[in-house]
């Protein structure tokens, strides 16, 4: 079984990456929202241009160059790249959405420490001692030098017993 | 001398103890940004903004170039030692470089690189000095027609130049005017694709889509049996090149400054064209040519100094027209704009004082560079044997903690990851970035100077090219997008920059 859309020009069977075409697919479709929304704002006001104007431009020129993309592909389909480490994108993806999802909650220093000791330890298979000392080091180390050495403020945590403990 | 008793200026305020501490800062932290493979320049310096967040202005931005053209010295290391370049602009210097490393003369080929990085620098700094007030003076006389058309000219350039497909280009400089436009419109005050979602009402953070598009698309590109590299450092004594490569040395450099300072003008060249045309240049010109390949200094020497001159060469569209010539320049431009200064020649009137320091500044940091590179070449190389999972783990805490510190918020964070993923997809699709980063920055501008040259012509489109200057720069910026119509081909040089 195939993973290639096949699409057939003039007798000759063109084969576009599927990756390839959800690109082009993607970037038309977001022109062609982006064009609706421009009328939206208005594309002329009394004054002259309106908030939808540039935008107008911006996205006709999106629609516009994803149909030339794909008549290039139908022509001459481009080389596959190498892809991606599904792995290594769900795990790096996956640790910073809950990172960022707990961070107000439990504050920098708990949650960046966590954060840290998954891919050192889990995903990097480091020892536990560096592991430790790189995540201590990151998590309150990094809120320290950031809160007092740079006046820039990290968060802390909302619950009052890990707050209570500078957390 | 008006000139130079305000650089003088600049060299009192940029050599306080204070600046003296970032520009250092900005060095160190830029080295090792250019010694770490898989952070480039562009997420480096954007990494680092939060740092300087803080900061004076001037101590901010000081610190900032610093860490934008130290990252050319570090991405020599990498190259001469390992065959692997730190950053695209030193992708050629690997051919010579690692050939020298082989025949044991690595200590020379990175005494040559830095000596070349200095002079290359240091002359693109005196030709920025001598070219400010001149080019600002003129930058005056712009209106917002004017200021569009060069900003067509500036995009259309990127656009012609990056990556090997106009269409993915253009469609890498829609995608970034569009992200440019998300937020309360500017003149109606309307909020524009915001979906309901108050954090967008400022717009997208400039940081976290910078971080997210080059730094994170990065990460997630890394694969999971990546190894550590084995690396040698070079000794004390084996650092001093011999009589012959200094004498050989010489001429490349020149024509590598001379090279580097010429495109670093243009918008659109980035460094590695510039290392990639010196290189060029000593394959035609040099004396030794048929020795390049097989660890010449002056694979070393031209290329090293073509993209330092660039570098230095390319803040000068940026200080007197506002225009920045790269993805880097691109992202310090941000930084200028959120530290409420705007590059441009009013930078020269409304805040001499910082644009003298910075200036200065560029002097010093280069002397800094030349100490810091030099005899450290073995601190350098030790970044290089930390195992990638360590690395990759400080990474992405910096990355959280630049993209939090903007607006203090985790909203910034997940901005991040959803560019990151966008990144990842465009490096997919072989979709060039910088066209994105360069009209993300320009976008407000470029809308902005459009509806007021519409305005003040009462919606009348000619207004563009009544006016002689627009109208020329109209037609080149055409000329240069419809240039692969008219089978006007660009160097192969050009065409593989991994830069664009």
């Amino acid at each position: 079984m195939t993973t290639e859309s096949v699409t057939t020009k003039a007798g000759s069977t063109i084969r576009i990456a599927p990756g390839v075409l959800a690109g082009i697919g993607a970037f038309a479709a977001v022109g062609i929202y982006v064009l609706v929304s421009s009328l939206g704002l208005g594309l002329w006001t009394s004054l002259g241009p309106g908030a939808g104007l540039f935008p107008f431009a911006m996205g006709a020129l999106l629609v516009a160059m994803s149909a030339v993309w794909l008549l290039q592909e139908l022509r001459r389909p481009s080389a596959r790249g190498e892809g991606v480490d599904k792995g290594v994108v769900i795990s790096v993806v996956a640790s910073l959405v809950i990172l960022a999802s707990v961070m107000d909650l439990l504050g920098f220093q708990l949650s960046m420490f966590a954060f840290l000791l998954y891919h050192l330890k889990i995903r990097g298979h480091r020892a536990w001692v560096p592991s430790l000392i790189i995540a201590l080091a990151g998590s309150v180390g990094a809120f320290y030098a950031f809160n007092y050495g740079l006046n820039v403020a990290l968060p802390v945590s909302s619950l009052a017993p890990l707050n209570l403990i500078g957390l | 001398m008006e000139t130079l008793n305000e650089l003088l200026g600049g060299f009192a305020t940029a050599m306080t103890w204070q600046n003296l501490i970032f520009a250092f800062l900005g060095c160190l932290l830029g080295t090792i940004i250019g010694v770490l493979p898989g952070v480039g320049p562009v997420a480096g310096v954007a990494l680092l903004i939060p740092i300087t967040l803080n900061l004076d202005p001037a101590g901010s931005i000081i610190m900032l170039c610093a860490i934008f053209y130290g990252t050319q010295y570090g991405g020599t290391i990498t190259s001469v030692l390992l065959n692997t370049p730190g950053e695209a602009s030193s992708a050629i210097t690997t051919i010579d470089g690692y050939a020298m490393t082989k025949i044991g003369r690595a200590g020379a080929a990175l005494t040559l690189a830095a000596v070349g990085s200095f002079i290359g620098g240091t002359i693109a700094t005196v030709g920025l000095v001598a070219a400010a007030k001149p080019l600002g003076e003129m930058g005056l006389l712009v209106g917002p027609p004017e200021f569009f058309a060069l900003m067509v000219v500036g995009i259309s350039l990127l656009v012609a130049l990056a990556g090997k497909s106009l269409v993915k280009a253009v469609i890498s400089g829609a995608l970034g005017l569009l992200i440019s436009m998300v937020g309360i419109d500017p003149v109606a005050g309307a909020p524009r694709f915001t979906f309901g979602i108050d954090n967008l009402l400022d717009g997208v953070s400039f940081v976290a889509v910078i971080v997210g598009v080059f730094g994170l698309s990065e990460i997630l590109s890394f694969r999971r049996n990546d190894v550590t590299p084995i690396v040698h450092a070079p000794g004390f004594r084996q650092l001093f090149p011999s009589r012959t490569e200094w004498r050989r040395s010489a001429p490349s450099m020149a024509r590598g400054t001379g090279v580097g300072f010429g495109l670093g003008l243009i918008p659109g060249m980035t460094g590695s064209v510039s290392s990639l045309l010196s290189y060029a240049a000593e394959k035609k010109f040099s004396r030794f040519r048929h020795e390049l390949g097989k660890g010449a200094v002056e694979g070393v020497a031209g290329p090293e100094t073509a993209n330092n001159a660039h570098a230095n060469a390319a803040l000068i569209p940026l200080f007197t027209l506002g225009i920045p010539a790269s993805p880097t320049i691109a992202v310090l431009m941000g930084a200028f704009l959120q530290q409420g200064l705007t590059p441009g020649p009013s930078l020269f009137t409304e805040h001499s004082d910082i644009a003298w320091a910075i200036i200065a500044s560029l002097f010093i940091g280069n002397v800094i560079l030349l100490l810091l590179n030099v005899p450290l070449v073995g601190l350098w190389t030790s970044i290089l044997r930390v195992p990638t999972p360590i690395l990759t783990a400080v990474i992405l805490l910096f990355m959280v903690i630049g993209a939090y510190t903007i607006n203090f918020s985790v909203f910034d964070v997940y901005v991040m990851v959803g560019f990151g993923l966008l990144g990842l997809a465009l490096r997919n699709l072989d979709i060039p970035l910088a066209p994105m980063v360069l009209t993300l920055v320009l976008g407000p501008l470029m809308e902005r100077s459009l509806r007021e040259s519409l305005e003040i012509s009462q919606g009348d489109f000619s207004v563009f090219l009544s006016r002689p200057i627009s109208a020329v720069l109209i037609a080149v910026g055409l000329l240069i997008l419809c240039s692969p119509l008219l089978k006007i081909r660009k160097p192969k040089a050009l065409t593989e920059d991994p830069e664009a």
